[in-house]
């Protein structure tokens, strides 16, 4: 029987927002045989659905696999298969291999690089495992899919660069000053992107942040998330000789810092370099404090100018990370072909050869002065033990290959005990499992 | 070939392999060929020492023209060595690494002329009037190799231009201008205890101070600007593109003053009488 591995899905490419929302499948916990269940021609299943995309991931066997998901997907949202059946994207095979490889390298997503569908990604794995959905396949196909994507991540520049306004303020600064430890900054105005800023230079070790709101009491309650300082709005100017990094965004129809206030700031600071960040519109900076000595001045625009040249070289280095994902996709295809009962038996009886005959040359090399019959009553030997050693191993394999589902486990499994496969083993590669216990 | 000469080779091929090494890491941002570079050039450092002090423990120490460029070459890697270990900045082997190859391939040129120098150049002053302007000359490199790289990334950020790979691997702004400070506050007392040592040694020599030869005139306006700028960045707090700007230029008398006019100019500092 043609037993293959299938992916059915939609994602923000082939359907609008609208549709997307009507077939999600991330509220479907109450299904406890799960959106696909694991019986009749599916043989293991995996659900992944994000506010982007539905992905389902399935082994069956037979023709109707494509038909028979479509129909429990839209069974289980209560919609029409019709309604369904025009937005989803059906592969089968190595197709699937390298589409599931795409996504989890973040190459598919709306912000290529971004790594949050990784983590989604392994949730929904986990949640399959959990239900006891995946098997010999899957259960490799998604390990082989988290390498694919570290290995896209250390290997190309993908997410290499920020792409959100805040964390290219972040970066910025980062090229300004190096390492922050020794610098404080200052928010001017609150604001949900100022916050988030705020928060990306504590993560990167900012000495302290100060607040300064219109209303203090905002300020302080703010402060306190930081753990800062709120002072007086009134004393903005006053404070700013000890901020190096100052985020701005007030509500202001005017500029509230203009060059002039800054000069006499300078030199309080023995020009110590500041660099403004103006989030706000209308721009709560002045923009001829840039002309400023020493003195650097990003407003939104400008930010949005970084991200989006950031964006393109993301886009350069994904044609890098698609020939990852393609290699990667043949090797994972050489594994599938491997799980048959006769190349694993030729695989175990030839590495057991391989052992004999480097044991051999060590053993002939100590024997000074043996002759030929020595070799070769040696080698009868060691040969009849490989062989009487790989006897029982294979004829279990073979008995439990009759058997529909055991067989490619049980070869996996003999693969991996004696590393056929010449595989390096990841550390903790089943972290997920030991940690529930 | 003689050991002088194979030791000689030994550490122009490290340099030129330093230098090779640390520029294609930089174009191809390969941090093993900045490593390999490092290494190549620590290990002929080891044998530029090595030479050096055997030509002076030496029993017919020659203290020929190409001995000072020599040790000029010496004097630029440990600024270079100095900066590594208390910045962990790595890029200054950029200005480092082919300037010493330059100079200690340059001394080679220069030894032909022998001409034993008169035993009244071995005096105390002497030695510290070399040693002490070559170590400024070391700080100044430096400082101008970082000045000339701060400009541009520091213009790059004003303008919000976008940056480019090798832009997006150097360190940040601050760190240049740390390179900046240290060599001006240790370059400027250096660079005035080997003027003020030169005179002395003139004047007890020579029996004046002053010869308005070229090279001293060159020398003194370049204390004053040094004087200056260590001011400026002292007391006015001058820091960034302003002191990255002024090193430069300060660096440019400098050289000038060493090839222009020790090279082709009528005087008593000249490399080839």
């Amino acid at each position: 029987m043609d037993r293959d591995i299938y992916l059915i899905g939609l994602n923000h490419k082939t359907a609008s927002v609208e549709v997307r929302e009507k077939f999600a499948l991330t509220d479907c916990k109450h299904l406890e045989q799960g959106v696909v269940p694991v019986e009749g021609c599916i043989k293991e299943a995996m659900v992944l659905s994000t506010c982007n995309r539905v992905e389902i991931v399935v082994v069956g066997e037979g023709d109707g696999v494509i038909n028979h998901v479509i129909s429990c997907w839209a069974q289980a949202r209560g919609e029409r298969l019709d309604d369904l059946e025009p937005y989803v994207y059906k592969h089968k095979g190595l197709d699937a291999v390298q589409h599931l490889f795409t996504v989890a390298s973040s190459l598919d997503s709306l912000v290529v690089g971004e790594p949050q569908i990784l983590g989604q990604l392994k949730t929904a794995y986990h949640e399959a495992v959990d239900r006891n959905a995946t098997r010999v396949v899957l259960n490799r196909l998604l390990h082989k899919a988290f390498s694919v994507a570290k290995r896209v991540r250390t290997e190309t520049g993908v997410a290499s660069s920020a792409v959100s306004i805040s964390y290219a303020a972040v970066e910025l600064a980062k090229r300004i000053f190096g390492d922050m430890s020794e610098y404080n900054a200052m928010l001017i105005g609150a604001g949900e992107m100022a916050e988030l800023a705020a928060t990306h230079l504590l993560n990167n070790g900012i000495k302290k942040i100060y607040v300064a709101n219109r209303t203090f009491e905002r300020g302080k309650l703010l402060a306190e998330q930081f753990n800062g300082e709120a002072i007086p709005f009134a004393d903005l100017f006053s404070q700013l000789e000890k901020v190096d990094i100052i985020i701005s965004s007030t509500g202001a129809h005017e500029a509230v810092i203009r060059a002039k206030d800054i000069r006499n700031v300078l030199k309080k600071r023995k020009n110590r370099p500041m660099f403004f960040i103006d989030i706000a519109v209308p721009r709560d900076i002045d923009p001829d404090v840039n002309g400023l000595d020493n003195v650097y001045l990003y407003d939104i625009d400008d930010l949005k100018e970084v991200v989006e040249e950031n964006l393109a070289q993301r886009q350069e280095e994904a044609q890098k990370a698609r020939g990852i994902v393609e290699a990667e996709t043949q090797t994972f295809s050489r594994w599938l072909r491997s799980l048959e009962l006769q190349p694993t038996i030729v695989d175990l009886v030839t590495r057991s050869a391989a052992i004999v005959e480097e044991e051999l040359a060590k053993c002939m090399k100590r024997l000074d002065g043996a002759n030929g019959d020595t070799e070769k009553i040696l080698r009868n030997a060691m040969t009849a033990v490989a062989k009487k050693f790989n006897h029982e191993p294979i004829s279990f394999l073979k008995r439990r290959h009759e058997e529909e589902e055991a067989g490619t486990r049980y070869i996996d499994i003999t693969r991996r005990m004696f590393n056929l496969d010449n595989e390096t083993v990841q550390d903790e590669p089943h972290g997920h499992r030991r940690r529930k216990n | 070939m003689t050991l002088p000469e194979l030791l000689s080779l030994l550490i122009i091929i490290l340099y030129a392999t330093g230098t090779l090494t640390v520029i294609a890491g930089t174009v191809t941002r390969n941090t093993n060929l900045k490593r390999v570079s490092n290494w190549c050039a620590a290990s002929g450092f080891a044998l530029h020492t090595a030479m050096l002090l055997f030509a002076m423990l030496g029993s017919h120490f020659d203290l020929s023209k190409g001995y000072y460029i020599q040790f000029l070459s010496w004097s630029l890697l440990v600024i270079y060595f100095y900066m590594w270990w208390r910045m962990r900045i790595s890029f200054l082997g950029l200005t480092a690494a082919p300037l010493a190859m330059l100079l200690f391939i340059g001394s080679f040129s220069l030894t032909n002329v022998h001409g034993k120098l008169p035993t009244e150049w071995t005096g105390m002053f002497f030695g510290l009037h070399i040693g002490t302007l070559f170590l400024s000359f070391g700080l100044l490199a430096m400082a101008f190799g970082a000045g000339l790289i701060f400009m541009r990334l520091e213009r790059k950020i004003k303008t919000k231009a976008p940056l480019n790979e090798f832009d997006k691997d150097m360190p940040a702004l601050a760190t240049f201008d740390k390179v900046n400070h240290v060599a001006v506050m240790a370059g400027f007392p250096l660079y005035t205890v080997g003027m003020a040592s030169g005179f002395i040694w003139a004047r007890l020599a020579w029996g004046r101070l002053l010869s308005a030869d070229p090279k001293e005139i060159v020398s003194i306006l370049v204390w004053f600007v040094f004087a200056w700028l260590f001011h400026q960045r002292l007391a006015m707090g001058w820091r960034g593109r302003k002191a990255a700007l002024a090193v430069i230029w300060l660096f440019a008398i400098s050289v000038f003053s060493l090839i222009g006019i020790n090279v082709f100019m009528p005087t008593h500092h000249s490399f080839i009488q």
